[in-house]
C-alpha cells in the first residue's frame, strides 16, 4: 500500500517534469504553471485563513504588490530573478503595515476591513501613475525564446510550489501551528495559556504575505503584461478563499486540492459553451452562480472541504470492513 | 512562605457601576485561598483582573512583590499566574492531548534541567489529572465533567505558580466534586498556589486555608473557614438580616 503510494507520487513528479520537455510551449505546460501559481496562491492564503482563522478577503494586495515590485524593478534594470525574493519581502512588508491595525479585529471585522484594504490598494496603483502607469498598466520586455523561458517559468513555479507547501507542513507540526489553531479556535483562552496571539497573527501574515508576493511575481514575469484591474482585481482575493474552501480549509493538502479542481472548473468548464433547448449560451456568464453555488454547498454539508469528505467516506469503508469481518468470523 | 500575590485597593468599574471596589488581599504562598460571596459580588471581575483581562480602574497587583497592574493575559500566564474560566472553553477541534501541549508549549518558561519534550510533558499532565485514557478524543466530543478537568489539566501544563481556579465544581455531581477537590489538594501538595471562586460551599469550606468574601463588589470578611462562616455580615450578605446573629 505505502509502496504504492510512493510509486504513484514518483509517477506524477516525472510526469510533471517531463510536460514542458515533450510538449514545450503547449496547453499542458501553461495550464501546468496556473496550477501550481494557483497552489502557491491557497496555501499561502490558508496560512491566515486557515491555519489562523483569520479570513482575509483583501489577500490580491500581496499578488498586485509582488506583480508590480517585479515589474518596477526589473524595467529599472534590477537583475529579473532577483526581483523575486524583493516581491515577496515587500508584500510582507505591506503585510505588516496594514495588519498591525486590521489584526486587532476579530472575526467578520477583520475581514470586512480587508476588503477596505484591498480596495484601496487597487486604487492606489490605479492613481499612482507615475510608478504603476495607471490603468493603461506596464508591459514587460518579451524575451528572446520564449518557449525556453516559459518552460524555465514552468520549473521555477514547480520549485516554490514545493517550497510554500514544506513551509505549510512545517507550520502545521510546529510550535508556532500549535498557536495558530489554539487562536483559531479561542483566542482568549490561547491568550490565557500564554500565546501571543497579535504577533502569532502578524508571523503568519508575513509568511502568508511572502508566498502570495512570490506568486504575483511569478504571474508578471509569465504573462508580461500587468494592470490594477487583474493583478488587484477583488475577483483574485475571492479565488484566494474558494480554492482553500473547495479542499478543506485548515488542512494541508485540501488547499492544494482545492486549487487543482479550481484551475481545471476555471480552464476547462468554464470555456464550455452549451446548447440547450436551442438556446446557446457560454458556461463563463455564469462562473460567479457556479462559485457560488459550490460555497454554500460545502459550507452546508461539509465545511471540510474535499478532505473532510474524503475522510468521511474512508471511515464509512473501514465501518464497512470491520462489519463484514465481524459477520464472517460470527457465520 | 511569604506573600505571593497581593492586591493593593483594587477597584474596577463598569461604567458607573463598581464591579470591584477597593479590595485588598494577599494570598500566602503554598495556600488554598477562598474567594466566595453572592452572584454578582464581583468575584469572576476580580479574577478577570488579576489574569490581565480587564485593567483595574484603580488600584495596583503584585506578584511576588513585582507590579503586574496591567500587563496582557499572555504576559500574566508566562510569569507564572494561569486562570482557568468559568465557562470552559477547550479547543473543540482539538484532540485532549493537543490542547494540553498549547499549555505545555506556551506558558511559563521551562526551568534549566528540564527536558523540553511538550508531548511527555503534556501526557504527564494528563495522567495526573485522570485524563490520560481520553488523550485522543477530540475535546468536543468530551462530557462536561471532563472538559472541566480539561480546563484544568491545560492550565497545569503551563507550569503555575499561583492558579486561579473560577468555580471548576459547578455543574458537578457530588462524587465528581469531591474527586475534584481531590485534585485541587494534589496540586497545591506540588507547591502550586491556588486561589479560587467556588459557590459550593461545602467544597470551598472544606478544602480553603483561608477564604475572602465579597459582596457588592467590597471585602466584607477574611479568615479561615470557620471564622467566615459565623460571621455575621457574612450571613446576613447570603441569607438576609433577619438571619444574622
Amino acid at each position: 500500500m505505502r509502496a504504492a503510494r510512493i510509486l504513484v507520487f514518483l509517477g506524477v513528479l516525472i510526469l510533471l517534469v517531463l510536460i514542458p520537455v515533450v510538449g514545450r510551449g503547449t496547453y499542458f505546460q501553461h495550464l501546468g504553471f496556473l496550477t501550481f501559481l494557483f497552489i502557491i496562491l491557497s496555501v499561502g492564503w490558508n496560512l491566515v485563513g486557515g491555519y489562523a482563522g483569520q479570513v482575509s478577503f483583501g489577500h490580491v494586495v500581496f499578488f498586485g504588490i509582488g506583480a508590480y515590485t517585479t515589474a518596477i524593478l526589473w524595467l529599472r534594470g534590477i537583475p529579473q530573478l532577483l526581483t523575486i525574493p524583493l516581491a515577496g519581502i515587500v508584500a510582507a512588508l505591506y503585510g505588516l503595515l496594514w495588519g498591525w491595525p486590521c489584526l486587532r479585529l476579530r472575526g467578520p471585522y477583520f475581514s470586512i476591513a480587508t476588503i477596505g484594504v484591498g480596495e484601496a490598494t487597487r486604487l492606489l496603483a490605479l492613481n499612482l501613475e507615475n510608478l504603476t502607469g495607471g490603468a493603461g498598466g506596464l508591459t514587460l520586455p518579451t524575451p528572446e525564446d520564449i518557449h525556453f523561458y516559459l518552460a524555465g517559468f514552468y520549473y521555477l513555479a514547480f520549485l516554490l510550489m514545493v517550497g510554500s507547501l514544506l513551509i505549510s507542513a512545517w507550520v502545521r507540526n510546529s510550535r508556532f501551528g500549535l498557536g495558530l489553531f489554539a487562536i483559531r479556535m479561542d483566542e482568549d483562552a490561547a491568550e490565557a495559556l500564554g500565546v501571543h496571539a497579535f504577533r502569532y497573527k502578524i508571523l503568519a501574515l508575513l509568511l502568508s504575505g511572502f508566498l502570495v508576493g512570490l506568486a504575483g511575481s511569478l504571474y508578471a514575469q509569465y504573462i508580461l503584461y500587468i494592470d490594477p484591474g487583474t493583478v488587484f482585481g477583488f475577483s483574485m482575493s475571492v479565488n484566494m478563499i474558494l480554492m482553500p474552501i473547495i479542499g478543506g480549509i485548515g488542512t494541508l493538502w485540501g488547499p492544494v486540492l482545492g486549487a487543482v479542481i479550481f484551475t481545471v472548473i476555471q480552464d476547462r468548464i468554464m470555456t464550455l459553451s452549451l446548447n440547450l433547448w436551442g438556446f446557446s449560451f457560454k458556461l463563463v456568464q455564469f462562473h460567479l452562480l457556479v462559485y457560488g453555488a459550490l460555497l454554500v454547498l460545502i459550507i452546508l454539508f461539509e465545511p471540510r472541504g474535499l478532505v473532510g469528505l474524503a475522510e468521511r467516506v474512508h471511515r464509512r469503508i473501514s465501518r464497512w470492513r470491520q462489519a463484514r469481518a465481524v459477520i464472517e468470523t460470527a457465520g | 512562605m511569604g506573600v505571593i500575590l497581593e492586591g493593593k485597593g483594587v477597584t474596577k468599574y463598569f461604567g458607573g457601576l463598581a464591579a470591584v471596589h477597593n479590595v485588598d488581599f494577599q494570598v500566602q504562598e503554598g495556600e488554598i485561598f477562598g474567594l466566595i460571596g453572592p452572584n454578582g459580588a464581583g468575584k469572576t471581575t476580580l479574577f478577570r483582573t488579576i489574569a490581565g483581562i480587564y485593567a483595574p480602574t484603580s488600584g495596583r497587583i503584585f506578584f511576588r512583590g513585582q507590579d503586574i497592574t496591567g500587563l496582557k493575559p499572555y504576559v500574566i500566564c508566562r510569569l507564572g499566574i494561569t486562570t482557568t474560566h468559568q465557562v470552559v472553553r477547550p479547543f473543540l477541534e482539538m484532540s485532549v492531548l493537543e490542547n494540553v501541549m498549547v499549555g505545555a508549549s506556551f506558558g511559563r518558561e521551562w526551568v534549566t534541567g528540564e527536558t523540553r519534550d511538550v508531548r511527555k510533558e503534556a501526557m504527564r499532565v494528563l495522567e495526573f489529572t485522570g485524563l490520560a485514557s481520553k488523550a485522543d478524543v477530540l475535546a468536543r466530543n468530551l462530557t462536561l465533567p471532563d472538559r472541566k478537568r480539561l480546563e484544568i489539566a491545560r492550565a497545569l501544563a503551563t507550569r503555575p505558580t499561583v492558579l486561579l481556579l473560577d468555580e471548576v465544581v459547578a455543574g458537578l455531581n457530588p462524587t465528581e466534586t469531591l474527586q475534584t477537590m481531590q485534585l485541587i489538594r494534589e496540586i497545591r501538595d506540588q507547591g502550586i498556589t491556588i486561589v479560587m471562586v467556588e459557590h459550593v460551599m461545602q467544597a470551598v469550606m472544606g478544602i480553603s486555608d483561608r477564604i475572602m468574601v465579597l459582596n457588592y463588589g467590597e471585602k466584607i470578611a477574611e479568615g479561615s473557614p470557620q471564622e467566615v462562616a459565623t460571621n455575621p455580615q457574612v450571613i446576613s450578605a447570603y441569607l438576609g438580616t433577619s438571619h444574622a446573629l
